[in-house]
């Protein structure tokens, strides 16, 4: 009936069918790598729709012979209890973020459980959706059982982890002002390892205080070492900030995995520096949503009724600006953005961030699937 | 006696001194309340009494409460709808013509179609007449925000005002008003006190206790009486409404004018093309968002091409106007109605017509193939344009499909650079510099003191130069997008295993991301970065991949860059690694001191600013209460002495240390106010004056308080170009929809009427799926209703036929077909059509053509559920018989027709007549050990028990029922005859028609119940052993035989007669057999005689009767004849 929204290249896809699975309108993706060697869409992608097709419930997904062409016309939300092997191209967290925005508009709660890479270097972790992403969503009035558990870890390549995503249905999200970061009076983290000494967990943690100490004293890391076999040796940290207004900011970071010829093999205390600097350089940005979870902000306040919102961010990252543009696309929904600047002084190097401040009327967006009695 | 009038000093009650103060203990007393001077008698008596009296006030008072809502009214509200309802002849036109007197002090004699007025400073209304068509009545319950029910006293309720109200109560129940008219019909006071009292009665049970009704009591002139008309208007004036559900969540017009703006020539040459046509109105319930669908009731769903802003034709008094009176005047009572050819002057998106005839328009059949206006009168009228900025705007397209060509590229085009003259002198020589347009910006820059002098002049530049900037932006946006992905590109390129190779690209890195960073400083800049230049005119798709395309298309298309590359890196980026980590570069935090301060404040253990460190706090505490007196030291608070000592510190003038205290006792105030009423206001709105009262409810209303605020403050400050783009056309403004592609009979039959309404759709809504919903058949209508039978649908802004299947649940959750509506039950239905929210309310209507003198809606329902599939079942008994019998062990045949149908119910359970349970078990397959094999289709199953070869086995399964995927949208403004829209029939309707009668099937007709013969069951023997151990209750009883009869006897024991006896006992039978006879035969006789006599009764009957009457005819022939005489006499 409406308009099929029509895209092309294999980027943003999973903004795409979010938007598309929400606001009930078709979408077709053409020119998949349609120049690459390996055109058309790769199997974790189509391990992507997949998951789609089993919460919901109506949607039709047509895939043209070659795979550079897809055609969605999205169905009803259902949720439901499942389980869902992922594909080890990507970890957990590619999917997870396609779960986490659609989940509270489903007619029954979901209660998922994904197997793959719990961790790798290219998504956020699923630590990191469990430290800041959960919190996000209660503010927007996502409340009841939400949980993420992660039940087994599984490192790149490898993969052999288990997560439970549990999530309520809501019927209508909650407006909320995200404008005051407060001050970051805790940090929390969990360093992990995977079929590795169980010392480099201690190691992690070690590191990771050495830098954060000199900044503040309410530190505390838990260790995570996988018992029985997993598939592949790695390790990781995540560490994230709470602040006095009760705003979370995450980093992260892991080990190079192994058989990845390209990059030398990497070192706990590094990995550990480098997690604990990025939070750092988060908190620094200044923004009170962390910067990678910034499209879910987005997308809820998009969704929220029509009212006043607003949020401020550090700086945009590419993802979230065409997230913007998406939204834009598919709910009229255009964002007021006004540039902060931030009070510190001007470093040396010149990397200033400057904090936006995004002001939109919500489209008004209620749970049509959910049941009534 | 006059005289004896006292005119002495009046005496003056004391108010100080000893007198006075008696006197006031006294009265103190007196004045007290009852409760103060007896309290014994308010003490608690009973805990018990208390309890339940504060439980009853609580309840009370939570009655009260009403979920809060925020509320989102504009500033500037649309008109309020007045729908004017009622059957035919009850007076709603004259009411109309009434009420607009009234408020514009004009009389309109033809009234078509809505018409708006101002009927106070800040309120309009429009009113709109009702006909008597169900279309329009349910279209009009949806759009209304006020409805004044007419109702003629002197005939009563009629069905019409009936059906309107239960529409009305589906939809979300808008204000209904009632008027009673006609009531100079009754001749008599009292018939008028009783039918008023009786009309009120019946009003109140349909609506609330307590509902309006107004009286007009009669005409005069042909109007209403002027008071009576005031009375209603000073009414409607100040009524309030409540936010309803579905108004509040969707955007909705009701179109005041609708033109066809087809283009003239393809009208033409194609007379019966779809139509492009244009409607106005005011944009009401919530933000009407641009290119999203509507739903126009009657017509269908349609995209909105265009949707533009324009002047208000009927605005609110200009609130700038500072000693602005209380009633308006007579300028500022406007009247809007184009339908009926009011309001003089007509504003388009680009043009302004003025009417010239002032009268009313054509007839709606002669208008089809004109355009609405004289376009030479209107380019005439046309007066916000000069000519030469025409042609400023006017385009050339020099090849067929390219872009327009504007002056502004045409003069690029011709730009001979012409240098103009500027003179220095230079060391007494003058010379001439040829100074190019192109430097005109530095040099304006380098003599900026002289244009100071001129103010025009400079914001003039100062706005040139705004827009040079966003020229400037605009170029750098292909960069700009091209970048904006860079980051992420990054970590997809493998890296180069050499370190030097890595550091250039560091460095590359590095840069990216400082320009990335730096796009986002200023607020401009990062709009564009994200939307691009946003023009609301662009369809949102297109955005993303024509933006280049626009950017390269040079000089009208005349020359293209090459765009290769542009096209290889446009495809990289759009093909990248999907990813929504951020990977910005992270630097050292640890490396020095400058970088770890900067951070360091972001953290508790760091630098506070003033509004919030714990010191700074406390200090302005201080200063806010400061000025205490600690009377135990006798000490006053420290801050005036700091204060001191700061004035001698910085040696002050005394004008700026009193104009510095000024401020700060002002700002003392205003905290000090603030303070209170944070308090205050929180013990005023929970009703008590205590603070425990603070309940959820208040902290919620007052969080909804703040909202709303922020919602109307935010935008104040914008024009509404910008405002629109944020929040969509906000309710009140003044909207023209275009909507393309419909179809040429709704133009050409257009009725001015019919209201014109076009409802907003939600994104999902225009989605196809199965609706369930609670339904219950109107109790007053006369049918029940049978699934899968047409049903017209009214629900949110759509009708529509559908076909719907009812269903009950049983208690677990299976849905259960039914094939009617039960009679007076709930029950549910699915039925396929558009996706709706749940909790939306619906009539159901069998038919909408013609009239009936019943009732005509059939049911009411809400929204339970929508889906894209369904469960319902209806059940389906599978029926076998056994055919070998072995212990528990039982084959079975004729349930199923071949082996494949019995391996798919493989461990189904099925069951005896006689309530044996059991298992299908396995098919018989081959032969057996007997060596014969079974029928097809026969199985092996288990029981429970062993089963008789005379029982029957049954399979009890469920079958899926399909929902019909009809749905045909009520397109009745499509027709010349709106109220005839006749879509799919009922097979009982088409089976009257043709005079058919139903099908009559064999096997569902009722037979007697033949059982097979030869079978009985032994009784039920219970051995000696058991019976000793039941209990007494289950022991099978030792009855007492029955006693026998005579007749019992003779049968027990055979008689064999003497031959006397058998002649005695053949003689008797004889004798008995003859009285018999005689009997039966006297009997017969009896009653031939009675129906003889009863003929001859009947017969003298009639005599009798003809007698009587030719005397009556005599005597009155006689009376009439002496009357006669003696009035002839007389």
């Amino acid at each position: 009936m409406s308009g099929v929204l029509e895209y092309e290249g294999c980027n943003y896809l999973r903004q795409r069918l979010i938007l598309s699975t929400l606001s009930g309108k078709s979408v077709r993706i053409k020119k998949i790598r349609h120049k690459d060697e390996n055109p058309g869409l790769h199997e974790f992608e189509g391990n992507l729709l997949r998951l789609l097709d089993t919460i919901t419930n109506g949607t039709k997904m047509t895939i043209s012979v070659t795979g550079t062409t897809l055609f969605y016309q999205p169905g009803i939300l259902h949720g439901g209890k499942f389980e869902h092997e992922c594909n080890n191209d990507r970890s957990i967290g590619y999917y997870l973020e396609v779960l986490l925005c659609l989940a509270p508009f489903c007619k029954t709660s979901l209660k998922a459980t994904l197997k793959g890479i719990t961790t790798d270097q290219w998504d956020p972790s699923v630590d990191y959706y469990k430290d800041i992403a959960l919190p996000l969503m209660r503010q927007y009035g996502v409340v009841g059982d939400l949980e993420i558990k992660v039940k087994k870890r599984g490192s790149a390549p490898g993969g052999g982890g288990e997560v439970l995503f549990q999530c309520p249905v809501i019927k209508k999200l909650r407006t909320a002002q995200i404008t005051d970061l407060g001050k970051v009076k805790r940090i929390r983290g969990v360093a992990y390892t995977t079929k590795t000494s169980p010392q480099f967990a201690n190691r992690l943690v070690t590191s990771a205080r050495g830098v954060l100490n000199n900044f503040i004293p309410d530190i505390y890391i838990y260790t995570d070492v996988s018992k029985g076999p997993a598939k592949s040796p790695g390790f990781g940290i995540c560490l994230h900030g709470e602040t006095t207004t009760g705003k979370f900011l995450a980093a992260e970071s892991c080990s190079v995995p192994r058989g990845d010829t390209d990059e030398e093999p990497s070192v706990p205390e590094d990995v550990a520096v480098n997690a604990a600097n990025s939070l750092l350089e988060e908190i620094y940005k200044g923004g009170c949503v962390d910067s990678n979870s910034q499209y879910l902000s987005l997308l809820f306040m998009a969704l929220g009724e029509q009212d006043v919102q607003k949020v401020m961010f550090g700086p945009l990252t590419s993802y979230s600006i065409q997230f913007l543009r998406h939204i834009k696309d598919f709910f009229q929904v255009v964002f007021k953005l006004e540039s902060k600047l931030t009070d510190e002084d001007v470093l040396d190097d010149k990397l200033e961030y400057t904090r936006v401040l995004l002001t939109c009327v919500g489209f008004g967006f209620f749970n049509l699937n959910k049941a009534t009695r | 006696m006059e005289s004896v009038e006292t005119t002495g000093k009046s005496h003056r009650i004391r108010h100080s001194g000893r007198k006075a103060e008696k006197k006031k203990l006294k009265n103190a007393s007196e004045e007290a309340s009852t409760k103060q001077r007896n309290p014994r008698a308010f003490a608690i008596q009973s805990t018990n009494k208390l309890n339940r009296s504060f439980r009853h006030a609580q309840d009370l008072k939570a009655k009260k409460h009403h979920i809060p809502v925020v509320n989102r009214a504009t500033n500037e509200p649309p008109p309020v709808v007045v729908a004017i309802v009622g059957p035919p002849k009850v007076g709603k036109t004259t009411l109309m013509q009434c009420i607009i007197k009234n408020y514009t002090r004009q009389r309109l004699s033809n009234i078509q179609g809505p018409v708006t007025v101002v009927s106070g400073k800040k309120r309009r209304l429009t009113i709109i007449e009702c006909n008597n068509d169900l279309t329009s009545m349910i279209d009009l319950a949806k759009v209304a925000d006020l409805i004044l029910l007419m109702i003629d006293a002197s005939f009563g309720f009629e069905m019409e005002t009936f059906e309107f109200l239960n529409i009305c109560q589906v939809h979300g129940f808008p204000k209904v008003m009632g008027i009673l008219t006609h009531l100079d019909n009754f001749k008599q006071a009292k018939a008028i006190k009783k039918a008023k009292k009786n009309l009120k009665h019946r009003f109140w049970t349909e609506l609330y206790q307590g509902a309006k009704l107004f009286y007009l009591s009669g005409m005069v002139y042909g109007e209403y009486q002027k008071t009576e008309i005031r009375n209603l208007c000073r009414f409607i004036s100040v009524m309030k409404f409540r936010p309803l559900i579905w108004r509040t969540t969707h955007p909705y017009i009701l179109a005041d004018r609708m033109e066809d703006i087809t283009d003239p020539e393809l009208l033409r040459t194609k007379p019966d093309c779809t139509r492009n046509i244009s409607m106005y109105g005011f944009v009401r319930g919530t933000h009407l968002k641009p290119n999203t669908s509507v739903h126009i009731p009657g017509l269908g769903d349609c995209k909105l091409s265009d949707v533009s802003l324009i002047t208000d034709p009927c605005p609110l008094p200009d609130r700038g106007d500072k000693k602005q009176r209380r009633s308006l005047n007579i300028q500022e009572r406007l009247m809007y109605a184009p339908m009926s050819g009011v309001g003089g002057i007509v504003y388009d998106k680009d043009a302004v017509y003025i009417d010239v005839d002032g009268g009313p328009k054509n007839e709606p059949g002669e208008e089809e193939n004109m355009p609405t206006t004289n376009p030479i009168m209107s380019s005439l009228a046309e007066s916000s344009k000069t000519i030469d900025s025409k042609l400023a705007e006017s385009g050339v397209t020099l090849f067929k499909g390219h872009q327009v060509l504007s002056t502004e590229d045409a003069e690029k085009f011709m730009q001979v650079d012409m240098p103009e003259e500027e003179t220095v002198v230079i060391g007494g020589r003058k010379r001439r510099r040829a100074v190019f347009a192109d430097e005109e910006g530095n040099e304006s820059g380098s003599d900026d003191d002289d244009d100071d002098d001129d103010d025009d002049d400079d914001e003039e530049e100062s706005d040139s130069g705004v827009e040079d900037e966003s020229d400037v932006d605009d170029a750098e946006e292909v960069q700009d997008d091209s970048d904006t992905d860079f980051i992420t590109d990054q970590p997809d390129e493998p890296l180069e295993p050499s370190a030097s190779g890595l550091n250039w690209k560091i460095n590359l890195r590095k840069k990216a991301e400082l320009a990335f960073y730096e796009r986002q400083n200023s607020s401009a800049s990062l709009r564009r970065l994200v939307y691009g230049s946003i023009d609301p005119k662009s369809s949102p798709a297109e955005t993303g991949s024509s933006d280049e395309e626009q950017q390269n298309d040079l000089a009208g298309g005349l020359f293209k860059i090459s765009k290769q590359d542009q096209e290889r890196e446009i495809n990289h980026k759009q093909n990248a690694r999907d990813c929504s980590r951020d990977q910005t570069a992270v630097r050292d935090w640890m490396k020095d001191h400058v970088t770890k301060a900067s951070v360091m404040s972001r953290f508790v253990t760091g630098h506070w600013e003033e509004g919030e460190d714990a010191q700074a706090l406390l200090d302005q505490d201080e200063e806010l209460y400061g000025d205490f007196e600690d009377l135990e030291t006798g000490e006053k608070g420290g801050v005036q002495e700091e204060e001191e000592i700061r004035v001698d510190n910085r040696k002050e003038t005394k004008r700026e240390r009193e104009e510095r205290l000024k401020i700060k006792r002002l700002e003392r105030k205003r905290k000090l106010k603030e303070a209170f009423d944070r308090n205050y206001d929180v013990e005023k709105s929970s009703g008590k004056n205590s603070k425990e009262e603070v309940s959820l409810f208040d902290d919620v209303k007052r969080e909804l308080e703040e909202q709303a605020k922020m919602n109307r403050d935010e935008f104040q400050d914008m024009d509404d170009e910008q405002r629109i783009q944020y929040e969509g056309y906000r309710p009140g403004l003044y909207v023209r929809l275009e909507i393309h592609d419909v179809p040429s009979t709704f133009v050409t039959r257009f009725n001015p009427n019919y209201p014109l309404i076009s409802g907003g759709l939600l994104a999902v809504e225009s989605n196809m799926g199965y609706l369930k919903t609670r339904i219950k058949r109107h109790r007053w209508y006369k049918r029940i209703l049978k699934s899968r039978d047409p049903l017209i649908i009214s629900i949110g802004w759509r009708r529509y036929q559908t076909l719907p299947m009812y269903f009950m649940e049983d208690h677990n959750m299976r849905q259960r077909m039914l094939k009617y509506t039960p009679e007076h039950m709930h029950c549910w239905a699915h039925f396929w059509g558009p996706i709706t929210p749940q909790g939306t309310g619906f009539v159901g209507l069998q038919s909408i053509a013609g009239s009936t003198p019943d009732f005509r809606i059939a049911a009411t329902g809400t929204i339970l559920e929508s889906d894209c599939s369904t469960q319902l079942v209806k059940k389906l008994k599978l029926v076998g018989y056994p055919y070998k019998i072995h212990k528990n062990t039982c084959y079975v045949k004729d349930m199923f027709n071949s082996a494949l149908e019995v391996a798919k119910f493989e461990g189904a359970a099925i069951r005896t007549v006689s309530g044996i349970r059991g298992q299908v078990k396995k098919a018989v397959t081959g032969t057996n050990k007997e060596g014969n094999q079974g029928p097809a289709g026969a199985f092996r199953a288990l029981f429970e028990d062993k089963v008789r070869s005379s029982d029957i086995i049954f399979c009890r399964t469920w079958y899926p029922v399909p929902i019909p995927k009809v749905e045909m949208t009520v397109d009745n403004l499509l027709l010349r005859e709106k109220d005839s829209w006749c879509g799919m029939k009922t097979v009982g309707q088409l089976r009257f028609e043709k005079k058919l009668k139903p099908p009559v099937h064999e096997d569902s007709l009722y037979k007697p119940v033949e059982r097979r013969p030869g079978h009985h069951f032994r009784g039920l023997v219970v051995p000696a052993s058991l019976q000793k151990e039941l209990p007494f209750s289950s022991k099978p009883k030792m009855q007492r035989k029955k006693k026998e009869s005579k007749k019992d006897k003779l049968m027990k024991t055979a008689v064999v007669r003497e031959p006397k006896d058998r002649q005695v006992a053949a003689l008797m039978n004889a004798i008995h057999t003859i009285h018999r006879d005689r009997r039966l035969r006297t009997i017969e006789e009896k009653k031939k005689k009675v129906a003889e006599h009863h003929k001859k009764m009947r017969k003298l009957e009639v005599q009798e009767k003809f007698r009587h009457k030719e005397a009556k005819k005599k005597i009155y022939k006689a009376l009439s004849k002496g009357d006669k005489k003696s009035k002839n006499k007389s």
